[in-house]
């Protein structure tokens, strides 16, 4: 049944990027108001943030590789 | 409606190795390295006209960083980062040019005509970034053990803190030991990979002047990724070498913590 297997793949990448985006919009939104509250922490802030949101956003990335699989596998 | 390939198509085989697209954007990007770094040490001078100070810029950024958060020995492996971050940078910026995506040989099939391009950008391969990873991950594993000697090194990663709970965190640790090659190299390949489907998608969907847009933000994801996968090997390296200076923490001066030591059961 390859529609299944679309669907399959939407619902993979759609419900994976879920988490992920909450998890983005947390950590950037903290990052604002700590760079909003002390301007001079941006510099040390900066290399934690990016790793950080590396972190998160890897799970995103392992959905959108489950859906290609889907695709290819349908 | 154009798709992209997931794995890379062979171009032509010499012997037993195929050469494929990705293949030939991974030695471009090594060509265009080696080429600027040829001429740029060949001219540089103390004081840097305009092309050398661009040309600096991205190395001196990137070692900043490196010897503000990497430690005593940041001058050991700040050439890997700083290599790490240009190799990807170019290799993902050369998928972006006019002509890489779009010149190849074409393929007539039942189901339409088919387009093979010569050259494919090297992080949209799997086997580009696992590579890279692999590199990552024995280098960052090397300096550890250098750092602290193969039983140290080895005493941290299979025996917890109180003994006995080993049976239930050094499975753990071994599990996210690896899944760091994994996260680091589909990372890279499912943005970069992702990007081009896009642009290919856009470009099809509105051929004119949406596609800008989106090369713009391809541009900036590009650059982004580089500076995560060196960003990440540095932040390895240095979870694999502090582990001796765990001892020495209270005769540093506060402020001067890297930051990173919480982030080393995350994968």
């Amino acid at each position: 049944m390859p529609e299944l297997t679309f669907i399959a793949a939407g619902l993979a990448m759609g419900l994976g990027a879920i988490g992920p985006g909450i998890g983005l919009g947390i950590a950037v939104s903290k990052a604002m108001e700590a760079i909003g509250r002390n301007p001079d922490s941006y510099g040390t802030l900066f290399v934690p943030y990016i790793l950080g949101l590396a972190f998160t956003e890897a799970i995103g990335i392992y959905s959108l590789v489950i859906a290609f699989l889907l695709i290819g596998a349908g | 409606m154009p798709s992209i390939d997931i794995a890379a198509e062979p171009l032509f085989s010499v012997g037993p190795l195929t050469i494929t697209n990705s293949m030939v954007g991974a030695v471009l990007a090594s060509v265009v390295l080696l080429v600027a770094a040829w001429v740029f040490t060949r001219r540089a001078s103390a004081v840097p006209d305009r092309i050398q100070g661009i040309i600096e810029l991205p190395v001196e950024w990137v070692a900043e960083m490196v010897s503000s958060a990497g430690g005593k020995r940041w001058r050991s492996y700040v050439g890997l980062v700083i290599g790490i971050f240009l190799f990807v940078l170019v290799g993902n910026w050369i998928g972006l040019l006019p002509g890489v995506g779009t010149i190849g040989i074409v393929h007539h099939t039942e189901e339409g005509t088919e387009l093979l391009p010569f050259v494919r950008p090297a992080s949209a391969d799997l086997n580009f970034t696992l590579g890279l990873a692999i590199v990552s991950f024995v280098a960052f594993t090397g300096i550890g053990i250098r750092a602290n000697g193969v039983l140290r090194y080895l005493r941290h990663l299979l025996i917890a803190d109180p003994w006995w709970m080993s049976p239930v965190v050094t499975p753990i640790h071994l599990v996210s030991e690896f899944a760091r090659l994994i996260s680091l190299s589909i990372r890279l390949f499912g943005n970069v990979y992702a990007g081009e489907a896009l642009l290919a998608i856009m470009a099809a969907l509105v051929p004119l002047a949406l596609p800008v847009i989106f090369l713009g933000l391809e541009m900036l994801f590009g650059f982004v990724q580089a500076l995560v996968f060196a960003l990440l090997t540095m932040a390895y390296v240095i979870l694999a070498v502090a582990e001796d200076q765990q001892h020495e923490v209270a005769h540093q001066a506060p402020g001067q913590s890297t930051g990173l030591v919480g982030m080393e059961s995350s994968a």
